[in-house]
């Protein structure tokens, strides 16, 4: 009887997981310029300035849709093809890594973290190479550049998934999330603490925020991410802006779901859990959203050869935490 | 799956991590100033530390430490070695023989070596948290690279000062109970290194109007 009264409330009905698998890929797509807009309203309401609208980014990218797209005649098919093959690398990635459930989804043991990792970095190539096909110097430079810092974040990165790997045994990123649900001494063992702080600075490295780099200014000397686009246009620009955004809400998604705070998500294939847990994630995201605004406005941009530094504290952090659960805490 | 460290360790292992970090940005702060202040803020957590053990191992006598620490490296030393600085009127700190992310990597080197090394005198217990142990050790051993890299005297001091700061920390963790008097004993020790550094940071930079030491490799002739 008690049963029958829970059916009629909550529905018997489950999403097949390959349904919340095309939902976790549908939910990134459609929030990440959600979430920019937001943050960068935030950070315009911080900088004194009334800051541009929430969904400010759908406007810009329909309207860069309907406009034409101009390409040199020395480029090949490579400038076009950039972009797209780092649109499909974005849309892969939330398909590895827990976005809406906290079990696995079929296709998410296709890859762990470093799979994952992977896929960006192709996306990045993709973009650099598209961006040094262009034939104009600043691109290149925001090729050449993006390559540089990309090269040299990879090391602290790898002792990310070293640490996740020590803590869990594995190197998927389900795991780990689940071992921080576990218990509440799991969230602050100095090993866990190191490795997700280290994550924040990659995450600040490569959706290439204020210490590294300005991501609204127009001066192209300070420029990495920002440069590699400036000679696209029409369609493909708009693919490359919605996919930095879609690589931004990826990136929060990893640190908030794996490391930070992976609560808030479906633990079984309800519909309604899972359908709230799209809100879940958005808000979540947006709360970090604000932490990296005020990063933005605390600090000033370091300068070009001063980024290794930067790189090598995050580096510091990712190598402690291994070193730390060796000394057999952790 | 390895097992969460219990309460007591995880804070002993925070503690420690907090102190190495802090040991750190002390070999990267360009400023002379923010130095001292990075080796208050490192001996405020040792006391933390000290506080947080006698708490939970009932050691009445590790407050008194707490005490003279707090009052002696959190606020006499630091005191002092600004006040010698103001009227030293030198702020950035001498230029190392090294950059900064090339310091960084020795002295995660180094601290590896240190931690790889009490790890591998198999010291186990339940009682004591191994893992600060080791931590402990890679803390003084950054404390050298900051003496031996840096080239002015108010880091070398720091660097002295903060490796005291490391031997505390690790006395904390293994002998708690170590009686007063040979805590107090470092913390004397301390003292007359404030005051030998003193002279050698006032006599320095009266003689050659700066605190770098650069200077003083024309002494090999």
């Amino acid at each position: 009887m008690l049963k029958s009264v829970e059916v009629v409330l909550l529905g018997t009905s489950v999403v097949a997981p390959q349904d919340v698998q095309v939902l976790q890929v549908m939910t990134i797509l459609g929030g990440a310029p959600l979430v920019s807009g937001f943050v960068s309203h935030v950070e315009g309401r911080l900088q004194g300035r009334r800051g541009p609208r929430i969904l400010q980014p759908y406007y810009d990218l329909a309207k860069l849709f309907r406009k034409e797209t101009v390409v040199t005649e020395e480029s090949s098919w490579v400038f076009l093809a950039g972009p797209v093959v780092a649109f499909g690398c974005y849309l892969i990635v939330p398909l590895l890594i827990p976005v809406l459930t906290t079990y696995g989804l079929p296709l998410g043991y296709m890859g762990d973290i470093l799979g994952g990792a992977f896929i960006l970095a192709l996306a990045g190539f993709a973009v650099a190479l598209a961006a040094t096909e262009s034939g104009a110097p600043y691109a290149q430079l925001g090729g050449s550049r993006a390559m540089t810092f990309g090269a040299l974040i990879e090391p602290t990165i790898l002792f990310v998934v070293f640490a996740v790997a020590l803590i869990t045994r594995t190197d998927l990123p389900y795991a780990l999330a689940a071992t921080v649900r576990s218990s509440s001494s799991e969230m602050v063992r100095p090993g866990h603490v190191l490795a997700g702080f280290a994550f924040f600075l990659v995450v600040l490295v490569d959706t290439g925020r204020i210490p590294v780099e300005t991501h609204s200014g127009t001066l192209e000397f300070g420029m990495i991410d920002e440069a590699r686009t400036l000679e696209h246009s029409g369609a493909p620009l708009a693919l490359l802006k919605w996919g930095s955004a879609m690589k931004q809400l990826i990136l929060y998604t990893i640190l908030i779901n794996v490391f930070v705070a992976p609560w808030g998500l479906a633990a079984s294939g309800r519909p309604g859990s899972v359908v709230l847990a799209i809100p879940s994630l958005l808000g979540k995201a947006m709360v970090l959203g604000c932490v990296f605004a005020v990063i933005d406005n605390l600090f000033s941009k370091l300068r070009l050869f001063k980024i290794t530094e930067f790189i090598a504290a995050a580096f510091l952090l990712a190598v402690l935490a291994v070193l730390v659960f060796y000394a057999g805490g952790g | 799956m390895s097992p969460a460290p219990s309460t007591y360790a995880g804070v002993a292992d925070v503690v420690a991590v907090l102190v190495l970090l802090t040991e750190f940005a002390m070999l990267r702060a360009p400023l002379l100033r923010s130095q001292v202040r990075l080796y208050a803020f490192q001996s405020l957590v040792v006391t933390v530390l000290a506080v947080v053990i006698a708490a939970t191992r009932h050691i009445d006598e590790l407050y008194v430490l707490a005490v003279l620490s707090f009052v002696l490296k959190v606020v006499l030393v630091p005191g002092l070695v600004l006040r010698l600085l103001r009227d030293a009127d030198v702020d950035l700190a001498g230029s190392s023989v090294l950059g900064v992310p090339s310091m960084i990597m020795i002295a995660i080197g180094v601290s590896a070596f240190g931690i790889f090394t009490v790890g591998s005198l198999h010291v186990h217990s339940n009682a004591l948290p191994t893992t600060a142990l080791a931590v402990a050790a890679a803390v003084v051993l950054v404390a050298f690279v900051l003496i031996i890299l840096r080239a002015d005297v108010v880091s070398q001091a720091i660097g002295f000062f903060s490796l005291e700061n490391g031997v505390s920390v690790a006395s904390l963790v293994v002998a708690a109970g170590l009686p007063l008097v040979v805590e107090v004993a470092f913390l004397f020790d301390l003292l007359v290194a404030v005051v030998v550094f003193g002279v050698i940071m006032r006599v320095h930079h009266g003689r050659s109007q700066t605190l770098s030491t650069e200077d003083l490799d024309r002494l090999k002739g």
